[in-house]
Parts: structure tokens; C-alpha cells; sequence
């Protein structure tokens, strides 16, 4: 069951960390989740731990690269940053999801007219 | 895609480095959000907590992103494979137990595969082996069955046949080589020219024969890879050099190529030479002692071929309507000849391990039962962490394939050693079996065994875990989750008995068998006896020489100390119906294909005190026998009982032979007592005795009565024959004893393998029944406990599990007598004076099953019995 939300969730999951990487520069993974939490107002509650499984998946596909640093408390921590593929991607992405989601919402307007 | 791919691939590799990297990336991910709620006031140990909860399960996320950064399948297999061999690992007593149970069942079902595979399923070491035929006319008196060709017969075939490339005649002949001292004799064929080209083999050095080396008068040899280098030191110089053999000079044209052996059952052939020196048998049709190959042309069947030999032979029918030998043909592959009658023997030893195989399965089920019942709260745990049912039953399996591998491997290495142990005891009872190996065929066998048995064991505890229930498993006790499978791991058991029986039953029938035929009489006595033939250079010895050289060599071998008799007889007892004879009874005549045919040998006087024999009425052979005097006889009781059931045999007369040419009516003088000719079977043989002045033939076999060991006075006799003749060759030399040797020989092979494989089968269900009962009395503590408690005492409390074992061990009899006399039937070929329902052999075998039934039962009984009760009571 959990297994089924994190599937519809991935691919969205990915947009907005890749966007956040996009808007904010490099960044920890502890980051991404706190950008993630304050964009979404609280609205979308996410383990962190699945931010992991987001960064793996846009690693392996070379969207994001990552490179160990220093976080503001001196802690090891790894820094991802977009690549140049990534940015084409989110381009991409982020075009078809606007057309998906005005697609969706027409769509809903149109049910709820009944 | 690609990309991904190639990261996964490498990621599956550098598994531990990237590991460590992310537990460091969650620590300092961790740490983060604990400050982050302690600077919102939480204290340390909340915070702790909290982050923990805010990131999700730490361990699924480790497990999760492990298995996205590998390939999946490989990476789940290689992750499940180490998990099942640290498993393994921890539990040493049970990996060794099942792995050495493993491998005694394919160990024994390895090395029978490989004997197998080198006695029937290799193919003849020639070209294009499938076309090679063996070829045979059939006899028709009686039912018709196979026989050896006359040369008149091999030459009307060979010249009318139209299916094969080549028809060749073989028959092997003792030779002695003197060409220089010391003389040896040596095995030696007598072939058609082809029977290289036959054979598709290309001497090593030289040529075959040609066609008019066919012809009388010429004498060229091929000498053996072996002899060339043993006798000659690889000259190569010696093709075209003349070689005296049987004191004739024969030129070496050619030397076959080093492991050149045909054919594959005669003991190793040192020279070939052409049928040019059997000229003295061309023209008797009925002379027949040929062997038969022949290679068929591409493209015709065996069928076919048959069918074709059949209409010659029906043409040679008509054309001598006295000849009984042309009844039809036989045309059969060479392997199937050569093979024939060793592929029952080893399909029983087969199914023999087949069964040893199941058995051992059987106990590896109880074994993974009894384990993974205990590991019950671990499968469950699992379930309960997230683990589906297939990651569960593929842990089983995966568990299952490396016993299964730890189990071959032991077995391989069993199997070399069985092979290494037990081939000497075949000798060449069994041709082609000492070429028995581990190679990749059967190394195949062995792999596909273990998959197959590993899969078939894994499959009973592939359901239980798959079955289990999370939450009753972590609620419940282990133990009573396995109620249900108690009564399956029971039925294993009773199988096992069942298996084990039919096991035992089989050993114990060939076994007795074996007992019947070393303890039957022979009819002579085997103690104190040496026996050995000689080869003299027959060129020089005319009849009349041969048989004074005879009687000087018997002379000078009654005068060696230790020797009380010396004789010659032609063929010896146990050695095969080798020379049978027709003979017309003088009161009742008949035709000659109606005449009756039995057993003869050639003896010379003293001949059967020499053996042994006794003599029951009339009078032995003298030395007045001789060609001059009156021609007599001497034969068996069962002759007398056979031929003359209500008259007295002495002075009765018979006419030996076919009547062409007439030979004389001889008189029967003596009655002895039956020796045995043929190797097998229970019943004596009439047989009927020459006295070898009257029908000289060659010279027999020596044979020496001694007050010593007999080995002995070998050096003395060798020294007697040298002083005759120092050409003369001394050759078989054998004991009493080794007479019967090679049936023994046979039997021997078979009765170790059964045996053990009886021996083994019982350790595996005594060691199956013990696991059963152990794990009874260790479920029933609590029971047993009570019973304690209330007053049982030991005995009931011993009772109790031997009548458990007892119920199960009966079940396992009363299935296994039924199958047990079923198989019995399989294996009567193979048995003497015994049949397979013997009451005594049942009851042995049942006997021996119960009592390692009380066995196996006696330390979980007595453990049960020292049960404590109070102990028992509190931990329940």
C-alpha cells in the first residue's frame, strides 16, 4: 500500500526536487526536504527518507549530480546540483505538467458541472 | 536508459562503498533534524525519536535504495545467496548433516552414472560408430538363436550381401612369439582382410591387410601398439621385418594405433593376422567360430540390411538342406551386442541408488522441516518487517540450491572414491567399465540431480514458510505451528522404511544367490589345483610330436616335489559350454539335425583324479586308449541319467558327430561324477569325455593336483616345460579358485554396490525415524511431563515412543514386502537357487528394519523418558 502511493508520487516527487535544485543551487538532502516542506505549506507530509530514493533515481538517470562538502554545522554531508540534462528535463517536465494539470482541471470542472 | 543501466551495473559491484556513503548521507541527515527539534524545545531522547519518525523506516529506505542502485535481479540473487550461506553458516551441524546425507545419495547415483555411461551410453571409439553391425545366422533347432559363422557361411554372405561397405570375420587364437627368448604367448585375432577398414582405423605405422593376403600361404601381421613397443622398443624399422611366430615367419606390415581395441570385450589383442592362417577350416561349413561385423552402407538401415541378409540366408537354406544354420540373420548395432547383457544389471544398481536418492531426499525434508519450523518466528518477523511471501520462499529455495551444490560437490568427490574402490572388482566381467569416469556428462547428471532434488526437497518447506502466519506465529508458540506437519513428516518416514526395505530385500537376494553359487559344489575340487595352458610353436609339432611332448611334460611335472597328479583336459569345468557336440545313440538312431547335443572335453588318463572328479562306476581312461585300441568314452551321471534313465550307461554305445565325415561308435567305459561346465545355474550338464589319444587336439590345459599351496610349484613346473621346449610358452596360469572367478567376478560388483547401498539406506531412514522421534518427544515435553507427574513410570514412558516408532516402521513394512517381491521379480535373471518371495529373506529383511527401528527409537525414548516434570511443567 505504500508501495501504490509512492508510485503516483515519484514521478511528481521528482519534479519538485529537481526544481528545487534548479531554483536554489546545490543542496543536502536534508535541505531538499525542508524546501520541499516550507513550498508545500505543510499541505504534503513525506517521509524524508523517500527524497533519497528521488535523488538516486535523478543520479542514475544524470539529471543531478552530487559531490561531498561541509553543511552549515560542519557536518559531512553530500550536495547535489542540477546537471544541464536536468535543467532541459525540468523544461520538459515542467511543460507537460502545466498541460497535464490544465488538462485535469478542465476536466474536473466539466464533472463537477453535472 | 543506457545511463541508468550502466550505474546500476556498477553499482551492483561496488555494493559496500556506496552502502557506507548513504548511512553517512542518513546520519548527518539524522542529526539535522534532531537540532532542528531540539532548538524547538524537545528534549534530546524525544528528538531522537521524532527524527526518526519525520524520515521514515531508516532500514527500508537503506534496503529500498540498495535495491534501485543495482540491477535487481542480480543483486537480490547475489544479496540471497550470501544471506543463505551465513544461514548456513551459523547452523554448521544441520549444513553438515543435510550436505553429507546429499551427498551419499548422489555420490552413489553419480558413480553408478558413470559406469553406466561408460558401459552402454559412450559409443564405440570408432568412426561413425552407429553403422557398425554385429552379424549373425540364426540355428534353428529348437528356438532359433544366434550363432557363430563357419568360413564356407562367412564367405557366401560376405560375397552376396548389397547393404554393408564391409563384412569382416574375427576370431581370437592364442599365438607364442619366438622370435627371441624368452617365448610368449599372446592373444592374437584371426581376421578378414577389411576388418580395419570395417572399423574405419588407420594403422599407426604401415598398413592393414590387403585382399590377396587372404590367400594360403602368406603370413603378415599387425602387431598392437603395445607389443610393438613392449616387444620391439618402437622400432620403427620393423615394418617388412619377419617375425617367427608359432614358429612360422610372418612379415609385420603394419602396427594399429595405441589404444586400438576390438573387439571391446576380449581381453587386450596383441596381433592380427588374416584368416589365410585357417586354411585348414575354410571349407568346413560346419566349423563355426567366426565372429561378425559389418559396416553398413550410408543410408541403410539395420532393417534393411536384415532383410537383405535373410534372403541369402534363405538361398543358402535351399542350397544345403542339412545345414541347420541358416534359419535367417541378426543384425545388431555392435554396442547393443557388446553391451546387452551388462545394461539390466546396471539399470537394477539404477534404480538402486534412485531409491537411495529418494530415501536421503526424504531425510533432507524432515531435516528443513524441523529447521525452518524452528525459524517459524524468524519467517514471521520478516512478514511482519515487509518481506513478501516470494522474497520468503525464494530465501527457501536459494537455501535449498546451496545444500543441494555443498551436497554435489561432496558427492562428486564420494563418487571418485566409490569408482576408484569398486572397478577392481568388476575386472572384465563387465566390458568397457573400467573406463568408468567423472566426465561432463556425468558431471551434468550429477548437476541436474541436485537441482532436481533440491528443488523436490525444497518444495514441502517452501509451503510452510510461505504459510506462515505472522501474527499467529509471533503470538503462538513455534510448536504449534507444526502440528499439521507432523503427520507428512511421518508418511516421509514410512516411505523411507518402504524404499529401504526394497533396498534390503534386493541386496539380501543377490547376496544369498552369491552364497548359493560359491557354495555349490562344482563337482571337482577347487582347492590345491593349478592350472595353465601352454603355447608350443605349433609349426614344429606334427600330431605325434605333440602328443609324445605331452606325455613327457606330464612325466616331468608328476615328478615335482609338492605335485601329486598331473593331467590335461580341454575345456576345464566352469568355463562355458565351449565345445558341444551332437552324437547319435547306437539303440536309437536319428537324423542328423534330431541328434542330441551335449557337453565334451579332451582329457588324458588321471585327468579326473587330478580334478577331483570322482569316478562312480566303470573304469578311467589308461594309456591304452590310443588310436590303435577300441574307441571309448566316459560321461557324467547326468549324461547316464539323461540318456539311459533305466539302463546301465556302461557299455553302451554312441556315434559322437554330425556323420560327415563318419566317425566310429565308441564305447562308454566310466562314469564320474558331474563337474560343472557352465559358470552359471544350478542344474549339471551331461557332458561325455575323450581320451585325447583317440582324438588329438592340440594340447590341453595342464592341470596339477599339489599337497602344497599351488602357486608353488608354478617356478618348478615353468622350469619342466622349458626343458622340453624353450620355445614353449606358459600361459592362464590359475588356481581352483580363480576358475570360478569370473562370474564371481560379476556378482561381486553388484552385491557391493547393493550392499551399500542397503547399508546406507538404513543409516538414512534409522537417521530419518530418529529426527521424527526427537522431535515428537521434544513437542510432547509437556505431555510427557504430565504423565510423569500423574505416575507414569519409565517404562510406559519408553513405551510410549517405541510404539510410535513401531507404528511407523510396520507401515513402512507392510507397503514395502508388496513392492519388495515386485522388484525381487525384476532381479531374477540375476539370481541362483533363491527366488524373490523367499520367506527367509523377507523376514530377514523385516527383522533388520525393526531393529533399526529400536535403535533410532532408544535415545529420543530414553531422553523422553528422563524427562523432568517439574522443568517440563514450568516451561510450558
Amino acid at each position: 500500500m505504500t508501495k501504490d502511493r509512492s508510485e503516483v508520487l515519484q514521478g511528481t516527487l521528482d519534479l519538485m526536487v529537481l526544481k528545487t535544485l534548479d531554483a536554489l543551487g546545490p543542496l543536502h538532502g536534508y535541505g531538499i526536504a525542508r524546501r520541499i516542506e516550507q513550498l508545500s505549506e505543510e499541505m504534503l507530509r513525506l517521509n524524508e527518507g523517500t527524497v533519497y530514493a528521488s535523488l538516486l533515481r535523478l543520479t542514475q538517470k544524470g539529471w543531478i549530480r552530487s559531490e561531498w562538502g561541509a553543511s552549515e554545522n560542519n557536518r559531512k554531508a553530500r550536495f547535489y546540483s542540477i546537471t544541464k540534462a536536468g535543467r532541459k528535463q525540468l523544461a520538459r517536465e515542467a511543460e507537460s505538467w502545466e498541460r497535464i494539470s490544465s488538462v485535469i482541471g478542465r476536466v474536473l470542472r466539466l464533472e463537477s458541472q453535472h | 536508459m543506457l545511463r541508468a543501466a550502466l550505474s546500476r551495473i556498477l553499482g551492483t559491484f561496488r555494493r559496500r562503498r556506496l552502502d557506507e556513503e548513504f548511512d553517512d548521507e542518513v546520519r548527518s541527515h539524522l542529526e539535522m533534524l534532531e537540532e532542528r527539534f531540539i532548538a524547538r524545545g524537545m528534549d534530546p531522547g524525544e528528538a531522537f525519536h521524532a527524527a526518526r519518525r519525520e524520515f521514515g523506516g531508516v532500514t527500508q529506505v537503506k534496503q529500498d535504495l540498495r535495491e534501485r542502485r543495482a540491477l535487481p535481479a542480480i543483486s537480490m540473487l547475489v544479496e540471497d545467496v550470501r544471506h543463505a550461506f551465513r544461514q548456513l553458516g551459523k547452523a554448521k551441524g544441520f549444513t553438515a548433516s543435510v550436505a553429507l546425507t546429499l551427498a551419499l545419495g548422489i555420490g552413489a547415483s553419480t558413480a553408478v552414472f558413470a559406469v553406466l555411461n561408460a558401459v552402454v551410453l559412450r559409443p564405440l571409439p570408432f568412426a561413425e560408430p552407429d553403422r557398425l553391425m554385429a552379424f549373425r545366422s540364426m540355428d534353428r533347432r529348437g528356438t532359433p538363436r544366434p550363432t557363430q559363422l563357419s568360413y564356407p557361411d562367412f564367405f557366401d554372405f560376405r560375397k552376396q550381401n548389397r547393404v554393408f561397405e564391409h563384412l569382416a570375420c574375427y576370431r581370437d587364437a592364442g599365438f607364442t612369439l619366438t622370435d627371441s627368448l624368452p617365448a610368449i604367448q599372446v592373444i592374437g585375432e584371426i581376421v578378414s582382410w577389411d576388418l580395419f577398414p570395417t572399423l574405419g582405423v588407420q594403422p599407426e605405422l604401415g598398413r592393414g591387410f590387403l585382399p590377396e593376403e587372404e590367400k594360403p600361404g602368406t603370413h603378415v601381421v599387425v602387431l598392437s601398439h603395445a607389443l610393438w613397443k613392449s616387444r620391439f622398443a618402437g622400432d620403427k624399422g620393423i615394418l617388412g621385418r619377419a617375425i617367427r611366430i608359432n614358429g612360422i615367419l610372418f612379415t609385420v606390415v603394419g602396427v594399429a594405433p595405441a589404444g586400438f581395441q576390438f573387439p571391446a570385450d576380449a581381453p587386450a589383442v596383441e596381433l592380427w593376422v588374416t584368416l589365410s592362417e585357417d586354411v585348414t577350416a575354410s571349407d568346413q561349413r560346419g566349423g563355426r567360430m567366426l565372429e561378425a561385423i559389418g559396416r553398413l552402407k550410408p543410408g541403410v538401415s539395420a532393417e534393411q540390411a536384415q532383410a537383405q541378409m535373410d534372403l541369402v540366408a534363405g538361398a543358402l537354406a535351399q542350397q544345403y538342406p542339412g545345414n541347420k544354420n541358416y534359419a535367417g540373420t541378426l543384425v545388431l548395432p555392435e554396442l547393443e551386442r557388446l553391451t546387452g547383457s551388462s545394461v539390466k544389471p546396471l539399470l537394477i544398481l539404477l534404480g538402486a541408488v534412485a531409491m537411495l536418492l529418494l530415501i536421503a531426499c526424504a531425510n533432507v525434508v524432515n531435516l528443513l522441516l524441523a529447521r525452518n519450523t524452528e525459524r517459524g518466528r524468524e519467517f514471521a518477523l520478516r512478514t511482519a518487517l515487509g518481506a513478501s511471501r516470494p522474497a520468503i520462499v525464494r530465501q527457501v529455495l536459494i537455501e535449498s540450491l546451496a545444500l543441494g551444490l555443498l551436497g554435489t560437490a561432496g558427492g562428486v568427490l564420494l563418487a571418485l572414491g566409490a569408482l576408484n574402490a569398486v572397478l577392481p572388482l568388476a575386472g572384465e566381467s563387465i566390458p568397457r567399465v573400467s573406463q568408468a569416469s567423472i566426465d561432463g556428462r556425468v558431471l551434468a547428471f550429477s548437476i541436474v540431480m541436485a537441482v532436481l532434488t533440491s528443488v523436490l526437497f525444497s518444495l514441502a518447506p517452501a509451503f510452510q514458510a510461505a504459510g506462515a502466519d505472522p501474527a499467529g506465529a509471533l503470538k503462538e508458540s513455534a510448536r504449534s505451528i507444526a502440528r499439521g506437519h507432523d503427520r507428512f513428516r511421518s508418511a516421509l518416514v514410512v516411505v523411507q522404511i518402504t524404499l529401504g526395505l526394497v533396498l534390503l530385500v534386493g541386496a539380501e537376494l543377490l547376496m544369498a544367490s552369491f552364497l548359493h553359487l560359491v557354495q555349490r559344489d562344482p563337482g571337482f575340487r577347487a582347492d590345491h589345483l593349478l592350472t595353465f595352458d601352454i603355447g608350443l610353436p605349433e609349426a614344429q609339432y606334427n600330431v605325434a610330436r605333440q602328443t609324445a611332448f605331452c606325455d613327457r611334460l606330464i612325466e616331468q611335472l608328476r615328478a615335482i616335489p609338492g605335485v601329486r597328479a598331473a593331467a590335461t583336459g580341454r575345456p576345464l569345468p566352469l568355463q562355458g559350454h565351449q565345445m558341444r557336440i551332437a552324437f547319435d545313440i547306437e539303440e536309437r538312431p536319428a537324423a542328423v539335425p534330431d541328434r542330441p547335443r551335449s557337453d565334451t572335453a579332451i582329457v588324458t588318463p588321471g585327468y579326473f583324479g587330478a580334478m577331483g572328479i570322482p569316478l562312480l562306476k566303470g573304469r578311467d581312461f589308461s594309456e591304452g586308449d590310443d588310436a590303435g585300441a577300441p574307441p571309448v568314452l566316459v560321461v557324467n551321471q547326468a549324461f547316464a541319467r539323461k540318456y539311459f534313465p533305466a539302463e546301465d550307461v556302461i557299455g553302451k554305445r554312441i556315434q559322437p558327430g554330425a556323420g560327415q565325415p563318419p566317425t566310429p561308435m565308441r564305447e562308454i567305459v566310466g562314469v564320474v561324477g558331474d563337474a560343472k561346465q557352465a559358470e552359471l545355474g544350478a542344474d549339471s550338464d551331461p557332458i561325455y569325455y575323450f581320451p585325447y589319444k583317440q582324438l588329438p587336439w592340440g594340447i590341453g590345459t595342464i592341470v596339477l593336483r599339489t599337497a602344497v599351496p599351488p602357486l608353488e610349484v608354478e617356478s618348478a613346473a615353468r622350469a619342466a616345460l622349458a626343458s622340453l621346449d624353450r620355445q614353449a610358452a606358459m600361459h592362464q596360469i590359475r588356481t581352483g579358485e580363480d576358475l570360478s572367478a569370473r562370474v564371481i567376478a560379476r556378482m561381486q560388483f553388484l552385491i557391493v554396490l547393493m550392499g551399500s547401498f542397503a547399508a546406507v539406506a538404513l543409516l538414512l531412514t534409522g537417521a530419518g525415524l530418529y529426527g521424527v522421534l526427537s522431535y515428537a518427544v521434544a513437542r510432547r515435553r509437556g505431555e510427557i511431563g504430565v504423565r510423569i507427574a500423574l505416575g507414569a513410570g519409565r517404562k510406559e514412558v519408553l513405551g510410549l515412543v517405541f510404539r510410535q516408532a513401531m507404528q511407523l516402521v510396520a507401515a513402512g513394512l507392510i507397503l514395502g514386502l508388496a513392492s519388495a517381491v515386485a522388484v525381487g521379480r525384476l532381479l531374477e535373471t540375476t539370481m541362483f537357487g533363491i527366488r524373490p518371495g523367499d520367506p527367509v529373506i523377507l523376514v530377514g529383511a523385516c527383522c533388520v528394519l525393526v531393529i533399526t527401528g529400536m535403535a533410532a527409537a532408544y535415545v529420543p525414548a530414553a531422553r523422553a523418558a528422563s524427562v523432568d516434570p517439574m522443568q517440563a511443567l514450568r516451561s510450558e
